[in-house]
This record gives C-alpha cells, structure tokens and sequence, in this order.
C-alpha cells in the first residue's frame, strides 16, 4: 500500500476497509484483548477456524479487541449481511462447530446470546447493521450497559485492531486529516479549551490549558508524550484502550504534535502489557506504511514520528518528571517542579504528557466540536470516564459513563451489586492513590471535585468494591503495603513516613496497636500528603486517611475489643467460623472432640462456650456458614447442626445428670457479689450461666411467669420443643441462679432498689413491642400484632383466626406467625413490600413456610385493613410497589404504584418489626438514644447509670437469638473484671488436649443438611402440640460433618 | 543580560530579590532561618529532605524552599505550627529510619541532625525504630563509610558529580531499600573513578561518611568550604 497523499487514496482505503468490516458474507469477531484471551478466546478462535476450514463455509473471521463486559468472556460477535450484530457471551471453544451451523442456517441457539447491536455510533461515523431479532435485547437494555456512553471506546470490541484499513473505516484519521488541512492549529487548542476535557491520569488538569502552555513554549525541538505506564491495582483501562484501539491514541498524539509543534512522540507504556505492546508496534508500523507518520504526513508538508518505549516496572514512573528520568536513562525519580515539562522536559525540551484516555478524546472532539462535548457530563467535569469495576461486584469490566454519574449507578445498576447477595461497604476510588467511599456515601457523583471533597481522587478510574468480608484496616494496610514499596526513596516523607505508617497499620492488624497509635498514624498521614515531593507520596496516605474517616469504628475494634469483624486479619481470630460468632465459640475443638470420639468433652466445651446449645442449635442464624472455608470446595460445614447434634445427646439423654454435674462442679468459689438481670431471655440466662459460674450470687426478674424469653413465647414448639428449653434452663437453675418471675423491672421493682441490693445490675429485656403501622383498620378484631399472637399461641391461649389469614412482613416473625397460623387450620397469605430475596427471614423458614401452602405476595404494601358490619377484618387491600433506586441498605426502596389490589380474610398479622417498650425505658431512668434503646458503651456495655449494664435487644433492637447471647457473654466477662478487679474469665473455661493437624486428606464427602420430616406429618398435631419439623443429624452424618472440617484454627504447619 | 529585580514578603517583611532566585536563597540573605539537611550552597538544589517547606499565599500546598523560585509579589511564611510540627516529624523519621546512636559517632556534637533536633525541639521519637542491619565500608584507605548513619540527603553524589566530576556516588534501591552505593556497586576501596578528594565527606551533614583515624567526638567537617570551591568553579550560582 503506498502512503497516502490525497483524499482520493484516503477514500479508497476506507472503502476497502469497510468491505472487511461489513462484509457481504457473515463475520464472526472474537473479543482478543488480554481479558478475553484469559478465558480461552484463542481456543475459541481456533474453534472456530477449524470449523470454517472443514466445512469451507463462507464466513469471514475476525480478530477484534475488548467490549468490555469482563465477567462475560469470552465475546464472539456475529453479523450477518443485513442483520444486527449479534454479542455472544461465555462462549467455550466447543461451541464453535454448533454456532458455525446456527449461522449458515440461519437460526440461533439461545443459550450463549448476550444482546444485540443494531446501529453503532463511532462518533466518527455511524454504522447501521440492520434490525432483527425481536426477542434478543438491545445493547443498552443489558444492565451491564444501561446508562454507558462510549466516546473513548468508540471502536473497542467492532474493529480489528492490527488493522489500520478497519480504522479508517470507521471515521479514523479524519479528524487529523481535517486539522491538516485547516492548518489552524491555534484553533484545535481553542477548541480543546472550550471542550474543558481534563487529563484523564488523575489530576484532571485542563488539558487545553497545558497544550497552550506548551505550544507558546520556543524550542528547536518539543516532545508530546503518552503516559501508558498504568500501574494501579486493579485498573486495567489504558491496557484495554491500546490493545482494542491502538490508532485512536496515534491519532490524537498527531494532532496534539501538529498543534503544539512538535514532531517526536512517546508511548511510555508498561513492560507489563505485552498484547498492548505489540499491537501499537504493529499499529505504529501501519501508520508508518500509510502515510499517517513519518515525513509529510497525509501529503499535507507535517512530519511526526512515534516511538514506543518499555517502562522497567515502577509505578512512580507515571509521575511525569519521573517518567521524564526513566526516558533519559536515569532510575525513575521525580524531581520538584517548577521548572513544569513544558518549560524543561525530555533533554531539556518543552515536553507534553498526557495520559492514553486523554489522547483518545482529541480526535471526537475535533470532529464533533467542543459544544457536542460539553452536552456530556458535569459542568466542571465534561465528557466520560472508563472505569475499570473491580472487586466484591457481580459485574466486573470497563464501564464508560458520564462524569457526575452517581457512584451507585455504577455499583448497584451497572455492576448488579455484591456478588452472592453479600452487602457492599465501600468503594476505593482511584486505586492507592485514592480514598475509600463508603456505602452510605454511594449518591455521591463521581468527578474530580466531588471525589476530592471525600479525600477520595478520580485517579486513572480504578473502582475496586468491598464488601462485609473485607477489614477496613487491612485494606488501607494493603494499599499503603503497595505505595511504600513503590516509593522511589527520594524525599523522607514518603520513603520514612509510609514505612512507619505501614508498620503502625501492621500493628493494628496483629492487635498490637493502641489509641494512640490512631492519632500518631493520623498526624503522620496527614504530613506526608503535604510534604512529599511527588504526587505518589501526596496521594499514598489518601487510603489510610480515608478509611480512618469513614471507617473509625473498625479501627477501634482493632485496638480496644481485639476483633477484626471481617476475619481478615488471621492474628484476632481463632478461625474464621468462631470470628463470626457472636458467642465466639470454638467451633473447630468441638468438631474434632467429636470426631475423637470424647462425646461428653465436646458437650463440655459446647456448653462452656455457649449455655444454651440446643436451642441455638436448632434456631441460630448460622452465620459461621457464610464464612467457612470449605465454601471454597464445595459448601459450608453444617457447624450448627453438628452442635445441635452434641447436645441433644448429651442433654436430651441419660448422659444428662452427669454432665450437669460436672458443669456445677466447676463453679468457681463464691465471690459474696450479688448480681440483678432485668430478662429470663436468651441475654439474661446467658449473661447468668457465666456470672454463676464466676461464683457471684445471680437474680434473674422475670415480667413472664416462666424463663426463656423469646425462646419460649416467640419460637413456635415446631421449631423449638419447650422440652428442649426446660433441660438447658435446669442446668442454669442447678447453678444457683435465682428467678423472680411476674415482676417488671422499673415498674414492680424500682431501678434504686436495685441500685442499693445488687453490685451490678444487667439489662436485658427483648423487644416485645411490635412497630405499629398506621394504617386504617388496625383497630378492627383480628388484627393480631405478631409478637402478641406468637406468644398467645405458646401459652395456650385461644386466638380466633378464621379461614384466611394476611401476615405483613418477610422477617422471622412473619414466617413464625404464617407457619403456626397454617397449624391452626389457616390458609394464609404472606404480603411482603420487596421480592423474596431480600426477605430477611432464614431462607429455609420461608421455604418451608412454601411447601406448608403458604402463599406470597411481593411487591405488595398494605393499604387498609376493612371491616364487616361486626367489627371484625373482613378483607386487606394492598398497593403494588414496584422497585425504585437503592436505598443506603443496598436494596431498592419500594415505590408505591396505583395499583389496588383486595385480599379476603379473616385476620391480619402484621410482623413489619419490633421495638423496646418505649415505657420501661423511660421508667428505668437510663438514656435512651433516638433509636429507641438504650445508651450504651460500645465496649464496656456500661450504660449512662453507674453499675447499671445493657445488653441484647435493649442495645441493638431486635436481633436474633445468637447476637443477644453474645451481649449476655461479654456483659458478664466486663462486669466481672470490673467487679473483681481482675481478669478470671478465662479461668472458668477447662481446657482440652486434642489434635491440632490439618487432616491429611481432605473429605471428600458432601454436607449433610437436618432432615425436614414431610409436610403431612408436620402438620398433624399430637396432644395438640405440632411435632419439630427439622430433625438432627445421625451419629454417622454428624461425624462426617466433622471430618469435613479443614481446620483453619491451625495455623502452623506440622512436622509431617 | 541584567536579571529582573522583584520584590518578595518574607515573614511579612518586604525584601528585593532577583529573578531566578529561590526563596530559600533569599530568606537567607534577609537573614531569616529556614531549616535544611540536604541543601548546600553551591551545589544543585534536591528538595529532598523536605524540611525547608515554607507556605505560600495563594497556593494550598506547602513548598520546599530550595526549589521554589521567588515570583514577584509572593508572600512567604517560614514558620507556623503546622511547619514546626511536619519538620519535627521530618526529624523524628529520620532518627527512627537508621541507627542513630550518637553516644559511639565520630561526628557527635558536630553532626548536623543532632543540631537539627536540638533547633527543632525533638526530644523523643514516637514512631518504631526500624534497627537495619547495614554493613560499614571500610576498604578505602583513608575514609569510611557508615550506612547506618546516613541520612540519604545524597550531598556526597553531587558533590562528587557537580565539583569534583568523578560520579562515584549514586543512590541504589527504592524506597525503604534506597542505598548510597560507590561506582557500580562496588567497595569504596575499589571504586576506580574515586579520585580520594574527600569532598564528599566535608559534605557530609553526619558521621556516615568520615575519616579514619578519628574516635567519637573528633570529627568535625567544613561544609563550607564544599560551597566556597563550588562558588568558584561556578558550577551553581
């Protein structure tokens, strides 16, 4: 091909490479950037060039870059003549041979399709492909791209990037050509200024601004140069840009090179991107052949040549003085500026730098002009932005929104929020340089100010999410382990200040720092942001500052409570299954007691761990499963059933007397201290198992007339047979503890009394109040709150409920109330605001809850409760939500609609959530906070009364039987230490000798779940008491469970 | 060519300046103190110890002295709160860095640091000591070479490169790591281009480099006499 001299031969190769475009025959495009390779497009390619070699079909096959969707790779695209492009996802290289046949006869097989595009704006020219395919959808009605706008990636995934004709098809050189032929070059920079684009490295300095600097600059020689040195964890947006598009950027350095009068460039890219390498090589070549570099480019008297120049590896090399050094030979050191790369650069000469996504906007805005520009994005931040979306995310990959576009945008609707329905909690913005946004903050719109305000940068665009399994601590430690060993050495506020910053972080995640270490390491973070020579140390504490902002309080759980709640950082926590426990057991010892065969060991370690083992083994919201490494092979260990296992046949068994009395004989010698707890519910036994066992002299006030709390009037006996509460209930009544039953705390026994007979007294009333919803009717008979209804049933009591019930709700409550309405012989109807996955019941209650007969109603909010002539529900009315924007839970909010619909039924339980009784509160002279419970300390527990201890549902609002146990836990650790004056906690608890090896093979057997005994048996009543639906594991089952361990609680690796 | 003549607020003095200056060059001559460590008259400015950051109206970041050309009109705080407390962190960094122990130098009472520390107020160093373990080079005839003492202000390369014009001096390593090395990293002793001036150890603000045959306390050094060579052989205004 000669060089290109005239608009003749120009047209000539456009058309030519139109033909290879859209050619007349089907084209099958492959997604070939590294992304796709590393999930086996080359195999792909292959598979399908084979295909095409033995059945001689006539398809063409292409090579093309990246469209971005990483999580859906690999991408094969697929147009044939007159219809829309069509996107496959996931495709395997088995699948060739089959799609090869789909195209040449015409039909499509479902499984792999993805979207379709049916015209494409390349900015610089528009391709319609043609319409077709009514039940595939469109490109943008994909929520991975719903809201994106492709400037920069104009061309990325459609055009083969090794092949300049294909450019030039789609609009490419047009826009160089055009400014060569204006020879205005004051212009273009008019132009650029007036489009207000902002360098796209981080800074976001207005580029048109260092363009007229530059091209004011008198040299004999200038250099423009391409900061390609891309070395951010986790963003990868200029390797995709150069690999799928590599013209856009030659392209828009000759323009910059022309307008500012220069005529050598520089790609400094990163060794680390081979693909993206070779292909500018190649590109660089072709530009070379056809007349777009080297003398008298386009026949137009401009010459310019690129060089393509291999970073060594240093992330401080993006900095441009130091990327300056790295060129010239030297280590890459930045050095102060003034004098700026436009005065004094490469060799001395005026230089320019601008990052590959500057580059890639020139040319658009060239053709376009600015005002078509500015029509996009923020006011101060025009155009778009590639972010590479990382991390805790559904869907990962290159997304290209408009500036100002809320932060939450691009988690929750382009990214479809956390991965497994796990809750997100922050977003790092601009990789080590930049600053962690948390959830609270996602309305945020991301531009350069915004972002800036939160102490967060745009950096290079970098967005890596974190969800509930990552520590705060260990990420900022993580980011600052990264820029202190990029850190050139230079100045000593980045080459001293991180390490020691580092270290301090160090500190917390071992549980060796102190509060004071908060403050040091603030004060230091803040200094080296303002001293450091360069903008890596300016930036480098930006992730430490930021989560000591947003994130203070994980902090201080790492100095005052030794707790990592995440289970990152290995030195707080036993193993990650006890880190999840509010009662912080030692899961792993008592598998492996178990598995030994020392039956009645591992009961004593359960039962010292946690006081009521059966009953949380039947109702506990498990959360050791979500944590459990195992998951990672195939599921959980079912912890909580082999657990239950344990103590049922201990407790439940002849075993029973002997082992009580081995707990009583543990019971630590009277201390002559006398403790008062408001509650008989799970906190309270809790808290007075462990007060007993210190030897104090413990009083249980009980408003109820038995002990067990919600255990025992909230729980339904089909999950939880009384018999089983009484057994464990007796061994805490053998270890002294008194009860005074029908006697309200504040109201029947004054809080002074207390004050003046009791050296400490512990709060732990539950939350039996239901939120009442005002709505018209509830004072109609039927109308049962869930809570008062459960505990009528429990106490024999008898409810009228008639045929047809409505509960409102989707948490525990509601599922209770449903399935015991169903034992009463009710049919019932669950009428829920939001879909069934965000329900916040046990996912196993609700569906039982189904296969009882229980039907749901979903996106439905009650409206008004109508009553008969006689008083009583007649019927519910209930208006259709539907989903709208996320809400600061990460779940969207549900928007009433117009739509009515009317329920017949005899009652209503409404389960939409319990509160404290606002009364005692009041009557108990403690503060209350706005919430509603009472005012406490994080981690004393200690109220605003002296001596006067909370915990469970009267700190924290209703929450379930696990986390209330915790408090009970930790109230009677701190008050005993208090009361004491030393620590005896661990004192109490026996120890045990066992095996601490990590099995030598791992089991290969799967989980055991209970067995759920068949609806018609269950819902047969004996002696008008409803059988236990989940029946536990086998002796066998059990074992098994327990050899499935992997043993994370041992950290060191053996002799063997 | 006559250079512009500009007039500068220092401290809230007005002074004359001239074109190409730097604030540290004329804060000095109105005789007003900015602290440094790595800056000697006479040879090129770094910016690397960063104890000579001064404020400047009208721009929010706070600048090294050294390198900051005066412009017309600027207004220029040498010390606040804010400044003392970063350079007493700047200190205390670098004691904790290395192994300081002035009780065994050769240059204690006459090292700069140590006057530094006791100018700035450091009493005690808050943050953890790092205790490197650093070789000592001992193969030159007549110098020595004490890692553990060196505070990386690099004085010794430019000495060595702008005066002298031997380069034996050059800074190895990132980071943490960064490490003054001789030649190609080689010993001292075998460092051919090294022409035994001794420049770089007049330079020197501490006892990393030192001669031999002194004991704690003995070795004084003439920096002053590096700037007045330097001065003329003009090789920095």
């Amino acid at each position: 091909m000669p060089r290109i001299q005239d608009i003749g031969t120009f047209n000539e190769v456009r058309e030519s490479g139109m033909a290879k475009l859209v050619p007349p025959v089907p084209r099958i495009g492959i997604g070939m950037g590294t992304c796709g390779r590393g999930n086996g497009a080359e195999g792909v390619y292959h598979g399908f060039a084979e295909a095409i070699d033995r059945t001689g079909a006539e398809v063409v096959l292409a090579n093309l870059g990246c469209f971005g969707c990483c999580s859906e790779e690999p991408i094969v695209n697929i147009r044939v003549p007159g219809r829309p492009l069509i996107l496959l996802h996931q495709v395997q290289a088995d699948d060739c041979k089959r799609i090869l046949t789909d195209i040449t006869t015409g039909k499509l097989t479902p499984d792999r399709v993805y979207c379709k595009i049916e015209e494409w704006d390349h900015i610089t020219t528009h391709i319609r492909y043609g319409p077709g395919y009514p039940e595939i959808p469109h490109w943008h009605e994909v929520p991975f791209f719903k809201g994106q706008k492709k400037i920069v990636l104009r061309n990325c995934g459609f055009i083969n990037p090794d092949d300049i004709e294909e450019y030039i098809a789609v609009g490419g050189y047009q826009a160089l050509y055009k400014v060569l032929i204006d020879n205005r070059p004051e212009m273009v920079i008019e132009q650029i200024k007036a489009s207000k684009l902002r360098g796209r490295g981080g800074a976001g300095y207005l580029t048109g601004n260092k363009w007229e600097f530059m091209a004011r600059a008198k040299a004999e020689q200038k250099y423009v140069i391409c900061n390609a040195d891309e070395g951010d964890p986790g963003a990868y947006m200029n390797r995709n840009e150069i690999e799928s598009d590599p013209h856009s950027l030659l392209e828009g350095m000759i323009i910059g090179g022309y307008v500012m009068g220069a005529t050598q460039g520089i790609v400094y890219v990163r060794a680390e991107y081979p693909l993206a390498v070779h292909r500018l090589t190649r590109a660089v070549e072709q530009a070379r052949e056809y007349g777009m570099l080297g003398q008298d480019i386009l026949g137009r008297g401009f010459s310019f040549d690129i060089q393509i120049v291999e970073g060594a590896g240093a992330f401080v090399c993006g900095e441009e003085t130091a990327l300056i050094a790295s060129l010239e030979g030297y280590a890459g050191r930045p050095r102060p500026r003034p004098p700026f790369p436009a005065q004094k650069g490469l060799w001395g000469m005026p230089t320019n730098i601008n990052n590959v996504e500057t580059w890639y906007n020139v040319a658009p805005i060239v053709m376009k002009g600015p005002a078509w520009f500015t029509e996009t994005g923020s006011p101060k931040s025009a155009g778009t932005k590639v972010f590479s979306l990382v991390g805790k995310v559904h869907s990962t990959g290159l997304v290209e929104l408009p500036l100002g576009t809320p932060l939450k945008t691009l988690v929750y609707d382009i990214g479809e929020g956390g991965v497994n329905g796990r809750s997100i909690k922050a977003v790092q913005s601009g990789g080590p340089s930049g600053g962690c946004i948390p959830q609270e903050m996602f309305d945020t719109p991301v531009d350069y100010e915004s972002l800036a305000q939160l102490g967060a940068i745009m950096g290079s665009g970098g967005m890596v999410v974190m969800d509930e399994d990552n520590c705060m601590v260990d990420v900022s430690r993580f980011f600052l382990e990264f820029t202190h060993s990029e850190s050139c050495g230079k100045c000593v506020p980045c080459r001293v200040g991180l390490n020691k910053a580092l270290r301090i972080l160090n500190a917390f995640t071992e549980g060796n720092a102190t509060s004071q270490h908060l403050e040091v390491l603030d004060e230091l973070g803040r200094m080296i942001r303002d001293c450091s020579l360069c903008g890596l140390g300016q930036s480098a504490p930006n992730p430490v500052l930021t989560t000591m902002r947003h994130f203070r309080h994980e902090f201080e759980d790492h100095i005052l409570a030794h707790r990592c709640r995440a289970g990152v950082c290995q030195e707080l926590a036993l193993s990650p299954c006890e880190n999840s426990c509010p009662l912080h057991m030692n899961i792993p010892r008592f598998l492996q007691l178990y598995k030994e065969g020392r039956l009645e060991e591992a009961f004593e370690s359960v039962i010292m761990d946690n006081p009521l083992p059966a009953s949380t083994g039947r109702v506990c919201q498990h959360p050791c499963d979500n944590r459990c490494r195992r998951q990672s092979i195939d599921e959980a260990v079912n912890m909580r059933d082999v657990h239950r296992f344990i103590a049922d046949s201990v407790l439940l068994s002849d075993k029973y007397e002997d082992a009580v009395a081995r707990i009583v004989a543990r019971r630590m010698e009277p201390t002559g201290r006398k403790i008062a707890i408001a509650g008989a519910g799970p906190t309270g036994l809790t808290c007075a198992f462990y007060m007993a066992m210190l030897g104090h002299s413990v009083t249980i006030i009980e408003s109820q007339p038995a002990p067990g709390g919600m255990l025992r009037y909230a729980l339904p006996e089909y999950r939880l047979p009384k018999t089983v509460l009484d057994r464990e209930i007796g061994l805490i009544e053998k270890l002294g503890v008194q009860f005074a039953y029908n006697q309200r705390v504040g109201f029947d026994v004054p809080l002074n009394e207390l004050d003046d007979n009791y050296d400490a007294v512990f709060i732990a009333i539950g939350t039996w109040k239901e939120s009442w919803l005002y709505l018209a009717g509830t004072e109609l008979k039927g109308v049962y709150p869930a809570l008062n209804f459960l505990e009528m049933v429990a106490k024999g009591e008898s409810v009228k409920l008639g045929k047809r019930v409505a509960v409102i709700g989707g948490g525990n409550a509601a599922i209770d109330s449903a399935r015991t309405a169903m034992r009463m012989g009710a049919e019932v109807n669950i009428i829920y605001r939001r879909e069934r996955k965000d329900m916040p019941a046990i996912e196993e209650e609700t569906e039982a809850a189904r296969q009882e007969g229980a039907r749901f109603s979903f996106l439905a909010a009650p409206h008004r409760i109508i009553g008969g002539p006689d008083g009583s529900v007649k019927a519910i009315e209930v208006v259709k939500t539907r989903l709208g924007e996320y809400d600061s839970s990460g779940r969207r909010k549900p928007v009433l609609t117009d739509e009515i619909q009317r329920f017949d039924c005899d009652a209503v339980v409404l389960a939409v959530g319990e509160v404290l009784d606002l009364d005692f509160a009041r009557a108990s002279g403690l503060q209350i906070k706005e919430s509603g419970t009472i005012d406490y300390d994080r981690f004393s527990l200690e109220t605003s009364r002296p001596r006067f201890y909370a915990g469970g549902d009267a700190i924290s609002g209703a929450s379930n039987v696990s986390n209330a146990m915790g408090y009970g836990k930790k109230a009677a650790r701190i008050m005993d230490e208090r009361l004491m004056g030393v620590q005896r906690w661990h004192d109490v608890f026996p120890s045990f000798e066992y095996d601490r090896t990590v099995p030598h093979e791992t089991s290969q057997c799967r989980r055991h779940a209970g067995h759920h005994i068949p609806v018609s048996i269950r819902m047969r009543a004996a002696d008008s008491i409803f059988p236990e639906v989940v029946d536990g594991l086998t002796p066998l089952e059990a074992t098994e469970e327990a050899n499935r361990c992997l043993r994370c609680d041992v950290k060191t690796v053996g002799a063997h | 060519m006559t250079q512009k003549k500009l007039s500068v607020r220092i401290d809230g003095e007005l002074v004359n300046a001239t074109e190409g200056q730097s604030i540290l060059q004329v804060a000095r001559a109105a005789g007003k103190y900015i602290p440094t460590l790595c800056y000697l008259e006479g040879l090129s400015s770094v910016g690397a110890c960063r104890l000579c950051i001064v404020e400047v109206s009208g721009s929010g970041r706070l600048l090294p002295a050294c390198t900051t050309p005066v412009q017309d009109g600027m207004s220029v705080t040498t010390n606040s709160p804010k400044l003392a407390r970063y350079r007493r962190i700047t200190l205390e960094l670098l004691f904790a860095e290395r192994n300081h122990t002035c009780s065994v130098c050769v240059s204690n009472g006459n090292c700069e640091l140590q006057a530094m520390a006791k100018t700035l107020g450091v009493t005690s160093i808050r943050y953890p000591h790092n205790f490197p373990k650093l070789p000592v080079d001992l193969s030159h005839t007549r110098y020595v070479l004490d890692h553990n003492r060196c505070i990386l202000c690099t004085r010794c390369v430019r000495v060595c490169a702008e005066v002298e014009g031997a380069h034996v001096w050059a800074v190895t390593a990132r980071g943490i790591q960064s490490k003054i090395v001789s030649d190609l990293n080689q010993q001292w002793g075998e460092a051919s281009n090294c022409t035994s001036c001794g420049k770089c150890v007049q330079a020197c603000p501490t006892g990393a480099l030192a001669e031999k045959g002194f004991a704690v306390e003995e070795m004084t050094k003439r920096s002053d006499h590096i700037s007045m060579i330097a001065g003329r052989k003009g090789v920095h205004a």
